[in-house]
C-alpha cells in the first residue's frame, strides 16, 4: 500500500518555518524530503532565539522530523554542482532565500529545468519573486502586518496584534496544496512549474472579504471578539485563574436554550439584531454563569444543548485531549535520543492507503549522507571524503 | 500556460467557511468548482460583512464563492437526490460539510456516497472532524481558535500590555475555518494522486485538526517542558511600535538585524553599551530596550521608519489598513487583485489567489465557467 505522496522526491533548501513546514506536511504524505543544510550556517531554528526569551533550540523539531538530512555548503561551487545532482534526481525542489538568492547561487529556476526539465520549484519568500518590494526581509508578524489580517486583529480600541508562527505554517500548508497541484499538473502534461507564494499574500487571503468590503468603499475595522451577526459571541471567564470558554450563539433557537441555562428572561433579547445591540448587557449576564463553572464543563453543558462552545486550551490540556488522541491528529514522536514529544500530524485522515504521519524524529545533521549521496547518487568514499576535506559536504 | 487542476471537477456542498474555502483554492488553481446550494440558497450567501449599499450582498460568500458556478439540488426529496449523483457520478472530488446526523436523510453518508461512487474522493470537513467523541460538537470560528491552542495565546505584547486583564482576542474574521479549507485542498490532491491506484475514498477533515497543525510550535514547546503563554510570548523587545502617524512591526532575529537596527536607530548611546552585543543579554534587557525604541518611533512617521530600515535590512513593516493593501504598489504589480463583477454589487477589485504558477495570478477568469 502506498502514501499519497509515495515515489515523489523533495530537494529542500527552505530554512525558518513557512517552508519547511510545507516540506514536513508533505514527507508526511509519503514523500521523501532531503533537508540540506550546512554546519557553516544552521538552519536558524536549530539555534536558540533570545529575542523569544527562548534559549533552548527552537521549533525545528516538528517541521525537520521524517526528513533526511544532509550537509551541503552552498558557499563552495563543488557544492552548487552536487545541489544540482540532487535536483536532477528529484521531483520538486522547495527554497525560501529571499527572491534573488537562488540566482545568485548558480541554481535559479532555468538551471534547475536545464538538469530537469519537468521539475516543480516551489519559492516561498515573504512577498513573492517580482514587485517592488521583493527583496523586503519578514518574519510572520511582518506578514501579517504586511497584508492587513493583523490591523484587522485586536481589541477595537488597542493596537493591532501580531500574527505568529501559525501565520508560517499557513504559508507552509497553503504552499503543500500548490506543489501538489502543480504536481497534478507535471503527471498530465509533462510541464514543470515555478511556485511563488508570497507570505504577506496568503495573509490577505485569510482577510479576503474584508479587502473585498474595503474595494467596495466599506471600512472595515478591528473588533475584538465581537462578531458582525452573531450575539452573545466571545470569550467568557471561568471557574479557575485565567481559564474562558469561548461561546457562539448562532440564532434564536440557540439563544432560547442558552437563556434557559443561563436563567436569562427579557423579552428585548429575543431577536439577534436587538442581541447584537445590547452584547455588552448580555455578555456581562453570560460572564456571570459561566464563572461559576470550569471551562470545559461550561462548553459541554452548551453543546448538550446545541450551541458552539468549547474551553480555551492550553497546550497542557490540549496534548491530553481525548478526541485529538482519537483522530491522530497529536502523536508521540520518539527522538534519536529517546526523548517523547508530543507532535502533530498532517491534519487529515484518509481511508485507505499506508498510514501517513511523522515516521521519524527530528534527524542529525548530515545524517543520511551515506544514503542520499552514497545509494542515490552513487558516490564513493573517496570522493565524498575529499569533498568532506573541502568543506563542500560540511 | 495552463492552470494546474482544468481538469478537476469539484462538487462543493458548503453552508460553512472552511468546504467554500477549499473549493475556492482549488478554482483558483483551474479546477471547475460547482457550488451545489438547497433551494433556499447556502446559509453564507445570507452571513455578513455585507457590501455596502444596503442590498445584503455578502462580501464573505462573494469572496467564497468566486469563480464557481452555482445549482440547486432539493436534498429532502428524491428527485433531488438522484440529481444531485448524476453530478457526483461526473466528479472527481465531492467536499462536504454537512453535519453528520443529517447526512443519512440527504443520502450523504460515507457508505452511501461510497457505494454509489466508488471512483470519488468524498471529503468531509467538518469543525472537529467525522471521527471521535467531538464529532458531532458545533463549532465556530471562534471556538476553533481556542479549541486549537492558538485562541489562548493571543494577544501578545502590546496589546496584552494594555489590557493585561481581558479575554484572549481572535483573530479576525475565519482564520482557523480557513485552515480547515486549505487542508481540505491538500486532502482532496493527495488522495486524487492514488486515485488511478486505489480508487476513491473517504477524507475526514477538522478544522480543529488544521488549526492545531499551524499551531505546531506551541506543540512543540510544550514537549520541551513549556506550556506557552500570551504574556511570556511577547517579543522581548519589537513588536508593535506606535508611531506618529500609524504602527509599524519590527522584529530582529539575527545579529545583522540589530546591528542594523543600531544604525537605523542613529546609534543612540544606550545601544552602544558593548553588553548589548550579546544577543542573550538584549533578551534579558528586552524591556528597557523597547523603551528606548518606542520612544524613538513614537515621534517618527511609518513610511520614514520602513524605508530607512528595509535599507538596512532590519525586518519592518506597516500594518496597512484594508484599503492600503489594496492600493499597494507591490501588489499592483503582482495582479493580486482582479475587477470582478460582483453580482448586485458592480465591478470590484476581488483577492485572486495567493499562490502564482510560472508567474500568473489566477486561472480566474480563464476558466470556462
Amino acid at each position: 500500500m502506498t502514501r499519497p505522496l509515495t515515489g515523489i522526491r523533495i530537494a529542500d533548501f527552505t530554512v525558518h518555518n513557512a517552508g519547511p513546514f510545507c516540506t514536513n506536511l508533505l514527507s508526511q504524505l509519503g514523500a521523501e524530503v532531503i533537508k540540506i543544510e550546512s554546519a557553516v550556517r544552521p538552519d536558524a531554528f536549530r539555534k536558540p532565539h533570545p529575542v523569544y526569551g527562548r534559549m533552548g533550540p527552537a521549533t525545528f523539531d516538528q517541521v525537520a522530523s521524517t526528513k533526511l538530512s544532509v550537509r551541503l555548503n552552498l558557499k563552495k561551487p563543488e557544492a552548487v554542482a552536487l545541489a544540482k545532482r540532487l535536483v536532477a534526481i528529484s521531483d520538486v525542489a522547495a527554497e525560501s532565500f529571499r527572491p534573488g538568492v537562488l540566482d545568485r547561487l548558480g541554481l535559479g529556476y532555468e538551471v534547475l529545468r536545464a538538469v530537469k526539465h519537468d521539475i516543480v520549484l516551489l519559492a516561498v519568500s515573504s512577498s513573492g519573486q517580482y514587485g517592488p518590494d521583493k527583496h523586503f526581509a519578514g518574519y510572520a508578524p511582518l506578514f501579517g502586518a504586511w497584508g492587513g489580517l493583523s490591523d484587522l486583529t485586536g481589541y477595537a480600541d488597542g493596537p493591532p496584534v501580531e500574527m505568529r508562527h501559525v501565520m508560517d505554517h499557513t504559508v507552509g500548508m497553503n504552499s503543500a496544496v500548490a506543489v501538489l497541484a502543480a504536481l497534478h499538473r507535471r503527471d498530465a502534461t509533462g510541464e514543470g512549474a515555478l511556485v511563488d507564494v508570497s507570505a504577506r499574500e496568503v495573509a490577505s487571503s485569510l482577510c479576503g472579504e474584508a479587502l473585498l468590503l474595503a474595494a467596495a468603499g466599506g471600512e472595515p475595522k478591528r473588533m475584538g471578539n465581537d462578531h458582525p451577526r452573531m450575539a452573545p459571541h466571545g470569550v467568557y471567564p471561568c471557574l479557575g485563574e485565567d481559564r474562558w470558554v469561548s461561546i457562539a450563539v448562532a440564532s434564536d433557537a440557540e439563544w432560547r436554550a442558552l437563556a434557559g441555562i443561563i436563567g436569562v428572561s427579557d423579552a428585548r433579547f429575543a431577536s439577534e439584531a436587538a442581541r447584537h445591540g445590547l452584547r455588552g448587557e448580555i455578555d456581562a449576564l453570560v460572564a456571570r454563569w459561566t464563572a461559576t463553572l470550569p471551562a470545559d464543563e461550561a462548553a459541554a453543558r452548551l453543546q448538550a444543548v446545541g450551541i458552539a462552545a468549547h474551553a480555551s486550551w492550553d497546550t497542557a490540556v490540549l496534548t491530553a485531549d481525548q478526541h485529538l488522541r482519537t483522530r491522530g491528529a497529536l502523536v508521540e514522536v520518539q527522538e534519536p535520543g529517546g526523548k517523547c514529544r508530543a507532535a502533530v500530524k498532517v491534519p487529515m485522515r484518509l481511508s485507505k492507503g499506508a498510514d501517513i504521519g511523522i515516521q521519524r524524529g527530528t534527524p542529525g545533521l548530515g545524517e543520511h549522507e551515506d544514503y542520499v549521496y552514497g545509494e542515490l547518487l552513487g558516490m564513493g568514499r573517496a570522493e565524498r571524503q575529499a569533498l568532506e576535506e573541502s568543506e563542500v559536504i560540511y | 500556460m495552463t492552470f494546474p487542476l482544468p481538469s478537476l471537477r469539484i462538487a462543493v456542498h458548503a453552508s460553512g467557511v472552511a468546504a467554500a474555502y477549499a473549493g475556492r483554492m482549488l478554482g483558483g488553481m483551474g479546477a471547475q468548482v460547482l457550488l451545489i446550494e438547497p433551494p433556499q440558497g447556502t446559509p453564507l450567501r445570507r452571513e455578513p460583512p455585507f457590501l455596502p449599499g444596503g442590498g445584503q450582498v455578502s462580501a464573505l460568500f462573494a469572496y467564497l464563492s468566486h469563480g464557481a458556478s452555482f445549482q440547486s439540488f432539493d436534498l429532502t426529496n428524491e428527485a433531488g437526490q438522484a440529481a444531485l449523483h448524476a453530478l457526483l457520478s461526473q466528479s472527481d472530488i465531492f467536499l462536504d460539510d454537512t453535519p453528520l446526523a443529517a447526512r443519512e436523510a440527504l443520502g450523504l453518508d460515507e457508505a452511501a456516497i461510497a457505494a454509489r461512487h466508488p471512483g470519488l474522493i468524498h471529503v468531509s470537513v467538518l469543525p472537529f472532524g467525522a471521527t471521535g467523541e467531538k464529532a458531532h460538537w458545533k463549532g465556530e470560528e471562534i471556538n476553533l481558535q481556542h479549541a486549537s491552542g492558538e485562541g489562548y495565546l493571543l494577544p501578545n505584547g502590546l496589546s496584552i500590555e494594555q489590557f493585561p486583564d481581558r479575554p484572549p482576542v481572535k483573530i479576525h474574521g475565519h482564520f482557523a475555518e480557513m485552515q480547515g479549507g486549505i487542508a481540505a485542498a491538500l486532502g482532496a490532491l493527495a488522495a486524487s494522486r492514488v486515485r488511478p491506484e486505489i480508487g476513491g475514498q473517504y477524507v475526514d477533515i477538522s478544522c480543529q485538526d488544521a488549526m492545531l497543525s499551524v499551531g505546531a510550535f506551541a506543540i512543540q514547546r510544550f514537549g520541551d517542558g513549556q506550556v506557552e503563554h500570551r504574556v511570556e510570548r511577547s517579543f522581548r523587545y519589537g513588536g508593535v511600535l506606535p508611531c506618529a502617524d500609524g504602527f509599524v512591526e519590527l522584529l530582529t532575529l539575527e545579529q545583522r538585524q540589530w546591528d542594523g537596527l543600531v544604525e537605523l536607530l542613529g546609534r543612540p548611546e544606550w545601544a552602544l553599551d558593548p553588553a548589548l552585543e550579546d544577543s542573550l543579554e538584549r533578551s534579558r534587557r528586552g524591556p528597557e530596550l523597547n523603551k528606548h525604541i518606542r520612544a524613538w518611533a513614537a515621534v517618527r512617521k511609518v513610511e520614514d521608519i520602513v524605508r530607512e530600515g528595509q535599507k538596512l535590512s532590519v525586518p519592518l513593516a506597516k500594518y496597512n489598513t484594508p484599503a492600503e493593501v489594496l492600493r499597494d504598489p507591490h501588489e499592483r504589480e503582482r495582479g493580486l487583485f482582479q475587477p470582478v463583477e460582483v453580482p448586485g454589487a458592480g465591478m470590484l477589485d476581488m483577492l485572486v489567489s495567493p499562490v502564482q504558477f510560472d508567474g500568473a495570478s489566477s486561472s480566474f477568469g480563464q476558466s470556462t465557467l
